[in-house]
């Protein structure tokens, strides 16, 4: 039997769903989600990715190099704490701290300086920043991410979701190189898998697409190929940044601005495909075509 | 009326003064000028209404297609060509 309904993926063994937009997983649920990790590890693995353990927050610092605030002020979520002091700290305890609406009333605030991470791939660039590459790097890590949306669905659209990404920063040629063969080797892995899912070119979700230049640059030169899961969902993307991360934070490979490229896998959504495809009793993972050759 | 090595020209003379690599990139009319990132998206926008004060008519944004701005012969292609026919 398959689960086709949002409202029975709440059923689910192991997947506690909560209002906000984030979900606790345990039993079954979190088997198929450390199984689906251990995939793309081994993955990631396969082109000796390094593997890296990120942060939560994120600075607004870094973020703001890459016009984010201008591109995505609908996504971002902010980490705030009271402004320290005793007068302010008293004003808080001693007044309503929470709305019987559970609307904290807060009272001053600290300068808010950080986010909280909105994609697993810019803390790689943030940290390669001002470096001269000898050679490509491959990158990989699993990033607890944060995109606030209007509303949310279990697996489908959350708040909070996790999304591995296994990372290229090199050269053109290497970063095409790099891009070319994921999606070869992925689409392979699609139809072996018997997983209704194609590649479609995408844009990313811009506040005010009309009005931003770098939407239309998208729609001039697509970069995002997207995993479109039954012709609805996308489980993941390929993306190619060309020089843009290189530039903004001075990468340098071969004596020009570094190129990057990921591929991203967003774990609840591969989750969710998973389960609508074959319910609980999910076949072994084919093998990933050439794996030992990416 | 302007002719079409008149208006590809221009169109070179633009992009080579507009991008940050202009002195070091040599322009050709088939040179991918988004591929090899001689115009982001911070300029891409200028050349739209640079391309509208040469043809005195409007680009509709939206219906944009990709590869429309991929070389100076592309844009002549797209947005110079048909009027320059009539």
């Amino acid at each position: 039997m398959t689960i086709e309904q949002s409202t029975q993926l709440a059923d689910l063994d192991g997947l506690i769903w909560q209002d906000n937009g984030q979900c606790v997983l345990t039993g079954k649920a979190l088997e198929l989600y450390l199984r689906l990790d251990a995939l793309f590890t081994q993955w990631a693995a396969s082109c000796a990715a390094e593997a890296w353990k990120l942060p939560t927050f994120i600075s607004a610092r870094e973020l703001a190099r890459l016009d984010y605030f201008h591109s995505f002020p609908h996504l971002v979520t902010m980490p705030v704490t009271l402004a320290c002091g005793d007068a302010n700290l008293k004003l808080f305890t001693e007044g309503q701290p929470i709305t019987q609406d559970g609307v904290l009333q807060l009272t001053e605030l600290s300068p808010v300086k950080d986010v909280l991470t909105p994609a697993t791939c810019y803390h790689f660039y943030i940290a390669h920043q001002g470096k001269s590459l000898a050679a490509p790097k491959y990158l990989t890590a699993c990033g607890n991410c944060f995109r606030r949306e209007t509303h949310y669905l279990p697996l489908q659209r959350q708040w909070n979701f996790n999304m591995r990404e296994i990372v290229c920063i090199g050269s053109s040629d290497e970063v095409t190189r790099f891009l070319d063969s994921w999606k070869v080797r992925l689409q392979q892995f699609f139809a072996d898998a018997n997983l209704d899912v194609l590649f479609e070119n995408a844009t990313d979700p811009f506040f005010n697409p009309s009005r931003n230049p770098k939407y239309l640059m998208q729609k001039l030169d697509p970069v995002k190929n997207e995993m479109v899961f039954r012709n609805h969902l996308a489980i993941g993307s390929i993306n190619f940044h060309r020089s843009y991360f290189g530039e903004a934070f001075a990468i340098m490979r071969d004596g020009e601005d570094a190129c990057s490229g990921c591929v991203a896998f967003g774990m609840e959504r591969w989750m969710y495909a998973l389960l609508v495809t074959f319910g609980l009793s999910i076949p072994e993972f084919p093998k990933l075509k050439d794996e030992a050759q990416i | 009326m302007k002719t079409e090595t008149d208006i590809k020209s221009q169109l070179r003379e633009w992009i080579s003064s507009a991008s940050k690599k202009g002195g070091k990139v040599a322009i050709s009319d088939d040179t991918p000028i988004i591929e090899q990132r001689i115009i982001t998206s911070l300029q891409v926008m200028d050349l739209i209404l640079y391309i509208e004060q040469l043809t005195d008519g409007s680009v509709d944004v939206e219906s944009l297609k990709p590869g429309a701005f991929r070389d100076v012969n592309t844009i002549y292609k797209n947005f110079f060509e048909a009027s320059n026919d009539n």
